[in-house]
């Protein structure tokens, strides 16, 4: 009986294995090839310009031997902690039922089918394991052959390290995830395993030790500037990461088919809409796979909740007031970041101060969603017995003032990030008109049309692109020109208001062409 | 009713969040048996085929189909299981779909059995459609030879007669029948039509989640089920 049994599991793996390489086949002559070759073209050119930013931002004036000694004593713990925040998130990934996003069809026919599910699933997941490391592995190769310019040690050490560690970060998410996946580990223990294994390696940070798995892998992206024993740590890292590759790969079969099915749906949604540089629906569609559902019961009431006086304001707030902690969480520690970040390239790299413009807008996305979704029922909106733009610039008013919040975060962490009482003032006189321009941005590309230009995506891709850019610019322009003020010998103070009126000048005229664009679209539709 | 069951569910609960969608049900199924599901909508008729599937989680209880605990290999080996929304690989025709599933479930020479069924369930000619050319109801009965395609010793089938004409559902029925016959298979399945509830051997009726009709499918009866 047995014997016949795992037959006719051999058989399964056998029709398993046929279709699908029948299916790559098919994928594969289905492919155009001029339009793949137009997309590697794309990518090339996109590529190069970012590497060229990348090493006009990077001088290869050698390092500081402060920094030099910073990077040997304590950049090891410092990547390491980065090491376990990627851990952590992959375990929360993991109790969700991440990280594989099987298609529904795979889940109601193979993994319905008389076969051990972890063979079924193993190819998925080693797939999955392999993009993530080779892109990693790009990655570090790319950071490494800027990095030996500055550090002591040889090309090929810091480019060989630099690869390893960051194709074996992505690993090491996703291997944590499949345990916790295959494990059936619930929110909650994955998220507290996940913290301590994040303080674990904070107090390798604090005491100057090496004594965290997460460190140890750490240790790997520093090993030119380390001795011998950190060759030996090193190793220690890589094996544990592999090991738990390992582990993750043997209890796959005990994923939950409920998680299964419903990632199913939504990877499939998101693909579509990534596809369609739909960056509204990708935000939606990945708040839900993360099972980021609204509170039942608000944080708490507005007084004025049975009140028919600004209901487009109240509606807007009523939604932040049903934000699951998660997501409070994120904004508030995007705030943080970008304020860090933003002190950060205010003393040492100019140039950087355009990026965290673009991660603010990350947050303005999510904060924009009670106006995108005004936009996801026009005949609600067409309804409505007054003009569209009054609705639109009326569901702008709450996700700037939250958007401001933001930003107001963002300043405050500068400050105390070292950007000191300069950064504190110049933050003050920008982060109004800040908030209100990224609100804007945002919300310009919330409620753009996905299918607006399937004919000419050319203009397609710039449309999706417009938004992060401007809001990079926004953040990132005031802010260069005080620094660049204050260089010169003058006041950034005086540099930062000028600039702050203009932004709010161009936030207030990109509301009305908001609210233009509404019009213009409701117009067409009647 | 047989001296083994082949669907035994013990004290099954599951809780949305804080709606129970099922509470403290017990069920026990035998073989041959052709039991209709039937309920008012959100009753919890879905909830208990798909965590008899294995496909859900029970918050409490147990499923056991042929003496195994529910989603265990021994029970995807029994059992089949036809979604109330049909699935689909996007890139496979209607005859791939039937000969992978086939391969899947070790049918060793699957061509007669998918041409019965295509021919059974009106689909002659569709064969080498893909799910993309399908209309709402060629889908549903490409959906149906999807769950019949391979043997089964008890098939639970959610809604399987929605989007079919009156032909179709005849020939449907018919198929069941011809598997409860020549296989001695069970078939659970949820409805609301008459004529189905006519040929089922068995009523269960759920209504909040709890058991609260368990007897022969008589038309009366069942009115009274739903108008409580």
């Amino acid at each position: 009986m047995a014997s016949g049994e795992g037959g006719v599991e051999a058989a399964t793996i056998a029709a398993l294995r046929e279709m699908r390489r029948a299916r790559r086949r098919r994928y594969v002559e289905e492919i155009d090839l001029m339009e793949a070759l137009y997309r590697i073209y794309l990518g090339a050119v996109f590529g190069a310009i970012a590497l060229g930013v990348l090493g006009g931002l990077i001088h290869e004036a050698p390092a500081t031997d402060q920094a030099v000694e910073w990077l040997r004593h304590e950049g090891t713990a410092v990547l390491g902690a980065v090491v376990a925040v990627a851990v952590m998130i992959g375990l929360r990934t993991g109790a969700r039922g991440g990280p594989l996003a099987i298609e529904a069809a795979e889940v109601q026919y193979v993994l319905m089918a008389p076969l051990r599910r972890s063979i079924a699933l193993r190819a998925t997941a080693l797939r999955q394991l392999r993009i993530a490391a080779l892109a990693g592995l790009v990655l570090g190769a790319a950071a490494g052959n800027f990095v030996f310019r500055r550090l002591p040690g040889s090309p090929v050490e810091w480019i060989a390290c630099l690869a390893l560690f960051c194709a074996l970060v992505p690993v090491a998410l996703l291997a944590a995830a499949s345990v916790a996946s295959g494990r059936r580990w619930g929110a909650s223990a994955a998220g507290l395993l996940g913290l301590l294994l994040v303080a674990w390696s904070g107090a390798d940070i604090i005491f100057a030790s090496a004594t965290s798995p997460a460190t140890m892998l750490g240790a790997l992206a520093t090993l030119p500037l380390q001795g011998g024993g950190g060759v030996a740590m090193a190793s220690l890292g890589t094996v544990l990461v592999i090991g738990l590759a390992a582990i993750g790969l043997l209890g796959l079969g005990g994923i939950r088919l409920e998680a299964a099915r419903r990632r199913a749906a939504l990877a499939a949604e998101l693909r579509f809409s990534a596809a369609m540089q739909d960056l509204r629906t990708v935000v939606l569609l990945r708040r839900q796979l993360a099972s980021e559902r609204p509170r039942r019961h608000p944080w708490l009431r507005l007084a004025s909740e049975r009140s028919t006086r600004y209901p487009v304001w109240r509606r807007g707030w009523q939604s932040f007031l049903r934000w699951p902690s998660a997501r409070l969480l994120r904004v508030a520690l995007i705030g943080i970041v970008s304020g860090v970040a933003l002190a950060a390239a205010w003393r040492a790299a100019p140039l950087a101060l355009f990026i965290p413009g673009a991660l603010l807008f990350v947050a303005a996305l999510d904060l924009i969603e009670p106006l995108a979704q005004e936009s996801d029922h026009p005949t609600r909106r067409r309804l409505l017995p007054s003009s569209p733009d009054w609705l639109v610039r009326g569901g702008l008013a709450a996700p700037a003032a939250a958007t401001t919040l933001v930003a107001a975060i963002a300043t405050v962490s500068a400050a105390i990030a070292g950007g000191g009482s300069t950064a504190l003032v110049v933050g003050l006189l920008l982060w109004v008109p800040v908030g209100l321009g990224l609100a804007c941005c945002a919300a310009f590309s919330a409620t753009a049309d996905p299918f607006a230009y399937l004919l000419t995506p050319q203009i397609g891709y710039a449309v999706t692109a417009a938004p992060p850019v401007l809001a990079a610019l926004l953040v990132g322009a005031p802010l260069f020109a005080a620094r660049e003020t204050q260089r010169l010998g003058g006041s950034p103070e005086g540099a930062a208001l000028g600039a702050g009126i203009f932004v709010a000048v161009s936030a207030a005229v990109g509301a009305w062409f908001l609210g233009r664009r509404f019009e213009q679209r409701d117009a067409v539709v009647g | 009713m047989s001296a083994a069951p082949v669907l035994r569910a013990r004290d099954l609960s599951r809780r949305y969040d804080s709606f129970p969608a099922l509470s403290s049900l017990d069920l026990e199924v035998g073989g041959g048996e052709l039991v209709a599901l039937v309920g008012p909508n959100g009753a919890g008729k879905t909830t208990f085929l798909t965590i008899a599937a294995g496909l859900l989680e029970p918050s409490s209880g147990a499923v056991e189909i042929a003496g195994f605990a529910a989603g265990s290999i021994e029970a995807r080996r029994a059992l089949s299981y036809l979604p109330d929304t049909p699935v689909f690989y996007e890139d496979l025709s209607v005859a791939e779909h039937l000969g992978y599933v086939a391969a899947l479930h070790g049918v060793g020479e699957p061509g007669p059995r998918i041409d019965a069924l295509l021919n059974g369930l009106g689909l002659t000619g569709w064969d080498e459609a893909l799910p993309g050319e399908l209309s709402h109801g060629m889908r549903q009965k490409a959906s149906i030879a999807l769950a019949l395609v391979r043997p089964f010793s008890i098939l639970l089938a959610d809604e399987p007669f929605d989007g079919l004409d009156p032909p179709s559902r005849a020939a449907l029925l018919e198929l069941l029948a011809r598997a409860r016959r020549d296989a001695g298979a069970t078939v659970i399945l949820s409805t609301h039509r008459p004529d189905v509830l006519a040929a089922a051997s068995r009523c269960v009726g759920i209504r909040d989640g709890q058991l609260a009709y368990d007897g022969v499918a008589d038309e009366a009866a069942i009115s009274e089920f739903f108008s409580d």
